[in-house]
Parts: C-alpha cells; sequence; structure tokens
C-alpha cells in the first residue's frame, strides 16, 4: 500500500520534471537558428505559417507553384502588381504583333541560384514541361514557341490571345532550371530570392538566402514556414513569439490582435476571393428574384463575418477598371412590394403565401468559406421580409446541387481575379457551357458578348464589355455578389514584405521581405 | 495455439476483403471526385474539357469493377497504387503516418498506464474514501472534456503563458509532449475508472480474503490480484491501441503531427479513393493483428485456457 503510494508520488514528480527539462529551450534546436539579429552576426530569420502544405516543390505540377512563389523560391516572366497592374520580372518587355497572335518577350539578364543563365530556349522547355504535367494548362501545347538568340522567346498562339500577359503571371508558369534541377519535389532550381535549404513534406520547409539572386540584395537569411492547418493553433503560436507572421487570420484572432497593436501589426485588404449566390431563374420568377436581390444585405453579413470579408457590388474590386458596376440599395419595403405585386399574401404565420403555398427558398450551400454563416444570415434577413427559407448542406457542391440545377439559392466560393482581367471569371459564370447554365441566366447575347470579350485586346474595352457582362447579370437578378475575401495578415512589429498589401494569395516572401 | 492462430489468419484476409469492398463501394456511391478536388483545390474554376481529360487520366471514368478490380489485383501483389492528389506512392505514405501514429500511440499508452494502474489501485485500495471520490471526480472531468479542447487548453497554458514548451515544435520529444499528454489524458481518466473496477471485482474475492488471514504479504497480493485482472485489463488496452493506431485527427491537426487520421482525413475530403483503400486494409489489419496478440496473451496469462485447448 505505501508502495503504491510512493509510486503515484514519483509519477506526479515525473511528470512536472519531464515537462520543465523538456521545454522552449528545446525549441531552438527545432528552427534552423535563433531569433536573433542580423546585426549581431547571427543569421536573420524568419518564421511564418502557411495553411495549405503540398508535398512537392514542383512549380508545374498542381498548384504547387503558389508555395514556391510564396516561399520566395520562384519567380514568373510577369507579376502582377499590388494595384493588380502587371509587371516584368523574368521579362524586361514584350511586343504584340499586328495580328495579335505573336508575342515577343525580350528576357532580362536573370540567373538562376547556381549560376546559370534564364535562356529564352529554357523558358520554352519550361512551358512545354508544364503543358505535359499540368492538365490545367495543357492548352500551352497549342502554342508555337521560338527562341530568337538567348533573350527573346515568341509565342505564336492560334487565335488572337489578349490575356497572355496576365496568364504568364500564374506561379505554375514559374521558371526551373531543368538541366540543373536533379531533385524537381524537394530541391528545384529556381531564380527566387530564397533556396530551399530542407524540406519535410507536409511539415516543414526552410529556406535560406539566395546569394547568387540577380534582381537586388535579399535581406533575411533564413526562414522557416510551418504548416499550420488549425487556426487556434496559428493564434497561439503568434501570441507565443514562435512565429512572426501569417494570413488568413480569423475575426476573432484579428480582434486579438487588434487589442496590441505594440506588439502585431495587421494589414487588411480586399482580396480576389468571391462570395457569391445564383438564383435559379427556372423556378424563381422575375419579381421574386429583384425581391431576394433588395433583401440580401451584404454589408450586414460582411459585419457579421467580422470583417473577414468586404461587402460586394459585383464580382471584381470596385477599384479595377472592370469592376465598375452598379447594384440597387437593400430596400426590404420594395421586396415585400414586389411579392405582393407578383401574388403574394403575408399570413399570421409571417410568412407570404400565394394560392395556399407559402413561399419558401431552398438555399444550397457547402460548409466551407464562412459560406454556412452567410446562409444562415440570409435566412434571417429573408424571415424579416415574409420569406421562409430550409437551408441544404452539401459537402460537395460541384457534385450535387450545381450539377443537378437543384437549387432557389445556390452559394458558392471562388477566386474570381486570376491575375488582373476578368475574362477567366466571366467565362467561368456566364457562358452557355458553365456549370451555372442550368440557372436559367446564360443566354445568347451575352454569350456574344463574352465571345468578343475573348479576342478584344484594347485593356479600356475589356473593361467596358466585362462591366457590361456583369450589370446583366445584376439587373436581370441572377446573380448576387455577397463579399470579397480580405487578405488579411497578421505580422509581429517590424516584419514587412510579406505580400500582405497584394490581394493574390500566391505571392509572399521577396527580397524586400525585412525583419527589424 | 499454432491452428487457432493459423485460423485468425485466415479470417484476416476476408475480413480485409469486405472492408476493402465495401469502403470502395461507397467512396464511389459517394458524391464528387477526386478530379474536380484536385482540380479546384485552390478555388481555381477550370473548364469541363480539363476535368474530363483528368478523369480519364484518372481512370475515374470506369466502371465501379474494373476500378475496384485492377485496384484490387495490384493489392495483392502488395501495390497500393499512388495517390490522386500527388502522384506519391500510397505505401509509402500510409508507412509514414503509422510511424508518426505509433511514437505517439505507444507513448500515450504508455504515460497512461503508468499514471492509471497506481491510480487505480490507490482507489481500489482506498474505497469510498476522500481520495478514491477526488480522482475519480478528475477521471470523470478528464473523460468528459473533448480532446480538442484539452489541446487548446494545454497550449494556451502551456505554451503561450508559461511558456514552458514551444507551440511549434517538429517530430522531435519534445514536440511529443503535448500532443501525447492531450491523448493521454482522456484514455488515462477512462483507464482509471475500467481498471478500478476490474481491481474492485478481484478484492473481493475469497482468495484475497484468504490470503490476507494467512499472513501473505501485500505486494503478493496485489501481484496476484493484478495477474488475474489482467485479462480484462488486456482487452481494455487493445482496444485502445487499436484506435489509437488508426490516428485522431484532431490531436494531429493541432499539433501539426503528420500521422494516419489526418492522412485519412485528407483522403476522405480530396476523395483519394487510393489512400483511403490503402487506410482502410492497413486500419482492418492493425485492428485484427493488436486483437490477435491480445487473445494470445490470454493464453499466455490465463492457464486454465491452455488447458482447455489441451483437452
Amino acid at each position: 500500500m505505501k508502495s503504491i503510494k510512493r509510486i503515484c508520488k514519483l509519477l506526479l514528480i515525473t511528470l512536472a520534471l519531464s515537462c520543465l527539462v523538456a521545454c522552449a529551450k528545446d525549441s531552438k534546436k527545432d528552427s534552423e537558428a535563433g531569433q536573433a539579429q542580423g546585426n549581431n552576426g547571427q543569421p536573420k530569420t524568419m518564421n511564418m505559417a502557411v495553411s495549405f502544405f503540398y508535398p512537392s516543390l514542383d512549380v508545374h505540377k498542381d498548384y504547387y507553384g503558389w508555395y514556391t512563389s510564396i516561399y520566395g523560391v520562384s519567380e514568373t516572366l510577369f507579376r502582377v502588381a499590388d494595384d493588380l497592374s502587371i509587371q516584368p520580372l523574368l521579362a524586361k518587355g514584350y511586343s504584340v504583333s499586328t495580328d495579335g497572335k505573336t508575342w515577343s518577350i525580350e528576357l532580362a539578364d536573370a540567373k538562376f541560384s547556381n549560376g546559370a543563365a534564364v535562356t529564352a530556349d529554357l523558358v520554352i522547355r519550361n512551358f512545354k514541361r508544364l503543358a505535359e504535367v499540368n492538365e490545367r494548362f495543357a492548352f500551352l501545347a497549342d502554342f508555337t514557341y521560338a527562341a530568337d538568340g538567348d533573350k527573346t522567346l515568341k509565342i505564336t498562339t492560334p487565335d488572337v490571345y489578349p490575356t497572355m500577359l496576365s496568364d504568364l503571371t500564374a506561379p505554375e508558369l514559374g521558371i526551373m532550371d531543368l538541366d540543373g534541377t536533379t531533385d524537381f519535389d524537394n530541391a528545384p532550381i529556381c531564380t527566387g530570392p530564397f533556396v530551399v535549404k530542407s524540406f519535410d513534406p507536409e511539415g516543414t520547409i526552410v529556406v535560406e538566402k539566395n546569394a547568387a539572386y540577380w534582381n537586388g540584395n535579399v535581406k533575411l537569411d533564413l526562414v522557416n514556414i510551418y504548416y499550420m492547418q488549425d487556426d487556434e493553433t496559428k493564434l497561439n503560436a503568434m501570441q507565443a513569439g514562435d512565429i512572426d507572421g501569417y494570413t488568413s487570420v480569423t475575426a476573432a484572432a484579428k480582434e486579438i490582435y487588434a487589442a496590441d497593436p505594440s506588439t502585431y501589426t495587421l494589414t487588411v485588404i480586399p482580396a480576389t476571393r468571391l462570395q457569391f449566390y445564383v438564383l435559379n431563374k427556372t423556378r424563381l420568377d422575375d419579381k421574386v428574384r429583384e425581391a431576394i436581390n433588395l433583401t440580401v444585405d451584404c454589408q450586414a453579413i460582411a459585419e457579421y463575418l467580422g470583417g473577414t470579408v468586404s461587402a460586394a457590388v459585383g464580382p471584381f474590386s470596385a477599384s479595377a477598371p472592370y469592376g465598375q458596376v452598379k447594384k440597387p440599395a437593400v430596400d426590404t419595403a420594395k421586396a415585400k412590394a414586389l411579392l405582393e405585386e407578383d401574388g403574394y399574401v403575408l399570413g399570421s404565420d409571417g410568412y407570404y403565401a400565394k394560392d395556399g403555398e407559402t413561399l419558401t427558398l431552398n438555399v444550397c450551400y457547402y460548409a466551407a468559406r464562412s459560406l454556412d454563416t452567410i446562409a444562415v444570415v440570409m435566412q434571417d434577413q429573408f424571415k424579416s421580409i415574409g420569406v421562409k427559407v430550409t437551408l441544404t448542406v452539401q459537402e460537395d457542391p460541384d457534385a450535387t446541387y450545381i450539377a443537378s440545377g437543384d437549387y432557389d439559392i445556390a452559394l458558392y466560393c471562388m477566386i474570381a481575379d486570376k491575375a488582373g482581367d476578368p475574362y477567366y471569371c466571366v467565362s467561368a459564370l456566364f457562358r452557355q457551357d458553365s456549370k451555372w447554365a442550368l440557372s436559367g441566366f446564360a443566354n445568347a447575347k451575352t454569350e456574344a458578348l463574352i465571345n468578343e470579350l475573348q479576342y478584344e485586346t484594347d485593356v479600356n474595352k475589356r473593361a467596358a464589355l466585362a462591366n457590361q457582362i456583369v450589370q446583366q447579370s445584376i439587373d436581370d437578378n441572377a446573380f448576387g455578389y455577397v463579399g470579397l475575401f480580405n487578405k488579411t495578415t497578421v505580422t509581429a512589429r517590424g516584419l514587412s514584405g510579406i505580400a500582405e498589401k497584394c490581394p493574390f494569395d500566391f505571392y509572399g516572401l521577396t527580397a524586400d521581405t525585412d525583419k527589424n | 495455439m499454432g491452428r487457432y492462430i493459423g485460423k485468425r489468419v485466415l479470417h484476416v484476409a476476408w475480413i480485409m476483403l469486405a472492408v476493402s469492398f465495401l469502403t470502395f463501394l461507397l467512396s464511389y456511391l459517394s458524391p464528387g471526385d477526386a478530379a474536380m478536388k484536385k482540380l479546384n483545390a485552390q478555388g481555381v474554376a477550370v473548364s469541363e474539357e480539363v476535368l474530363e481529360k483528368t478523369r480519364e487520366s484518372m481512370g475515374l471514368n470506369r466502371s465501379f469493377l474494373v476500378q475496384y478490380g485492377d485496384w484490387a489485383w495490384h493489392a495483392l501483389r502488395f501495390d497500393l497504387g499512388t495517390s490522386y492528389k500527388d502522384g506519391f506512392p500510397v505505401a509509402e505514405k500510409l508507412l509514414k503516418g503509422l510511424k508518426n501514429t505509433a511514437m505517439l500511440a505507444v507513448s500515450s499508452i504508455l504515460l497512461s498506464l503508468l499514471v492509471s494502474l497506481p491510480f487505480a489501485f490507490l482507489c481500489a485500495l482506498k474505497k469510498d474514501s476522500w481520495l478514491d471520490h477526488l480522482i475519480r471526480l478528475f477521471s470523470f472531468m478528464g473523460n468528459s472534456l473533448p480532446n480538442f479542447l484539452i489541446s487548446v487548453l494545454l497550449v494556451y497554458f502551456l505554451c503561450v503563458r508559461a511558456k514552458l514548451l514551444p507551440v511549434v515544435a517538429n517530430k522531435s520529444l519534445s514536440g511529443l509532449i503535448l500532443p501525447c499528454l492531450a491523448l493521454s489524458i482522456p484514455i488515462c481518466s477512462r483507464f482509471i475508472r475500467q481498471f478500478r473496477a476490474e481491481l474492485l471485482e478481484q478484492l473481493g474475492k475469497p482468495y484475497v480474503a484468504g490470503a490476507r488471514a494467512r499472513g501473505v504479504k501485500s505486494r503478493y497480493v496485489l501481484w496476484n490480484v493484478l495477474h488475474n485482472a489482467s485479462i480484462s485489463i488486456l482487452t481494455i488496452i487493445g482496444l485502445s491501441v487499436g484506435t489509437l493506431l488508426g490516428g485522431s485527427v484532431v490531436i494531429e491537426t493541432i499539433f501539426r503531427w503528420p500521422g494516419l487520421g489526418k492522412l485519412a482525413m485528407d483522403a476522405i475530403t480530396n476523395r483519394d479513393y487510393p489512400v483511403i483503400q490503402g487506410f482502410v486494409l492497413l486500419s482492418s489489419l492493425i485492428y485484427v493483428t493488436v486483437n490477435l496478440i491480445t487473445d494470445v496473451s490470454y493464453h499466455l496469462i490465463d492457464p486454465r485456457l491452455r488447458e482447455g485447448e489441451g483437452e
């Protein structure tokens, strides 16, 4: 008996001691170097967290190029600037033939991290490899390529291709040294300010300064990038000082950081991921759809979501030239009047009904990107004007309600602006062969405008066409644009340059990233 | 014993066939497919043409029986295929996940046993005393709290407030402490209550009273009590080991521990059928093996079962 008591006491002491012994000092072994500043002779190190992680660093495969770009390892010919303009990077200039089909791109004097030069021939081989290994870029195989010397490459397309430059900013088109790289999955040789030091697939990646960086002085020596899927873990790591920054800050964490501005810097900008809903024209008549759009209060939804989204008017940022659309302000009185004009009568249960049937809308959504919250808020807003809503949640929207068209209102989220051009989004939403065609909006007039947009080379005309098309979708009460996700980045005081002001998700570390 | 083990091994083959078929069927019938998940991962829309081409290259446009047959044929030759998501060999991914999960599972079980056995004994011997009530109260609390809450509390108090441990810890010893604690607390709480019940049952038996009356020393009595209660205790441990080796998604996500649970969850979300199938096979094998080891250990511990075999 006494021995059991002794054992219990010993256990408690052992437990307590082992917790103390394996304490924070161990963590210095986990990161490659300490947090010391560069001017002490110690490597200047930064730690950051990312929410997605892939098992390979092959720039061309899948979406891995997004992450090699975020890690500062790979670079593309062109880059989208914070103001959505296309800027040269590995390219220094371009020209396009009068027929709009041949693009001549002049390369900058860029070098890979192993000192090899970036040549036109190597760029062409990169594009061809991308077309082979990535289904989404198989269209690159339809182009004809030619190298005019080492520094000029010509791309000839079968048709006029006005979006060439913005497509060339896609991170999957990052340029690798195909001859010098022996291990594409773990150590690709690229041109970026950082090179891979160690890579634990779906774990931690350590990148170090590219001493031979061709485009300026790299300020940081070492960056440890941790894969953290859980938002609480990121918050705790930030509070414990284990990381110096991350994006996709939740509303709850944002409040905590905002309360301590001396320690944390928050940067919030509207990004390009759109939350929207589609109204099924085949089930809902014009007045009902108009009433719906006059009821959904996007500003209230944005506030409810704690600042993680900005209320949207159209699918694009209001600051973009192709984001100049208008929609009517919320007007619940008019919404009710429209329903009454349509023959609906408010019953004693507080809901509108016609011919003995209560007006009930089936809102379909999936539980991601705050769409579940939006669905509930919308249900509440509709209830206030006397419209009943049933919510249907599906795990896979594409295979269920979108494929079948079995919805009154379908909520969805997608990247609306891939690289500073509206064609991709407009085509994905409004074309007659798009997955939303079952909603009944797609029509010949809109299709003709989209076809015109596809081949229009003048940037201003492109913007005007996009505005016209999107305005049609608003005026027809076929689509409703709820919010654009904000890119919310938190950084420890003194840290800057992790693309916190860029609306795109695929930029991160640069030569100017610094920690003071 | 040899025949018994042989029969059980044969059963494993049937179980794995049935489980793999059922899982493949359910995955096939569930909406969505791996091609869409892969292409749409970052919310970028893709055209129907690209989607169809990808489905074709993945073999997803074949019938259910053809897909299952193809998979089963390769699996029989120990080739579990490659992941739809990233093209890596499934066997490699599973082994890596198993290694990490096993490390966590073994350390959690050991810690739980180290703590729960002595406390269970204490509770049994001091039945209905204030100590018994106190320990049972804590075990009740530990059992009631969900895993994710325990994890978040541990991280908050030990890492953020007290700064005793890092939040970001790789697969080192310090990185093992928190997930191990998070897993062990509910296991320990359950074990204390269950072991206590078993020990109380044994302590109430006549042989204990007889031994004490004859002046046999306490430690010999308790050793025999433990021996006689060990079959039930082993059953409880066996069930827990099987569950732990299947991985814990919540713990592995919060603590960035790349184990089987997380791998399985990601595979299900991404409709990564080869990984799902591989995981199901591996889990079945683990459960059956653990149960077999538990059953064999009964024979080793209880001589009456061995005598029964002889007859």
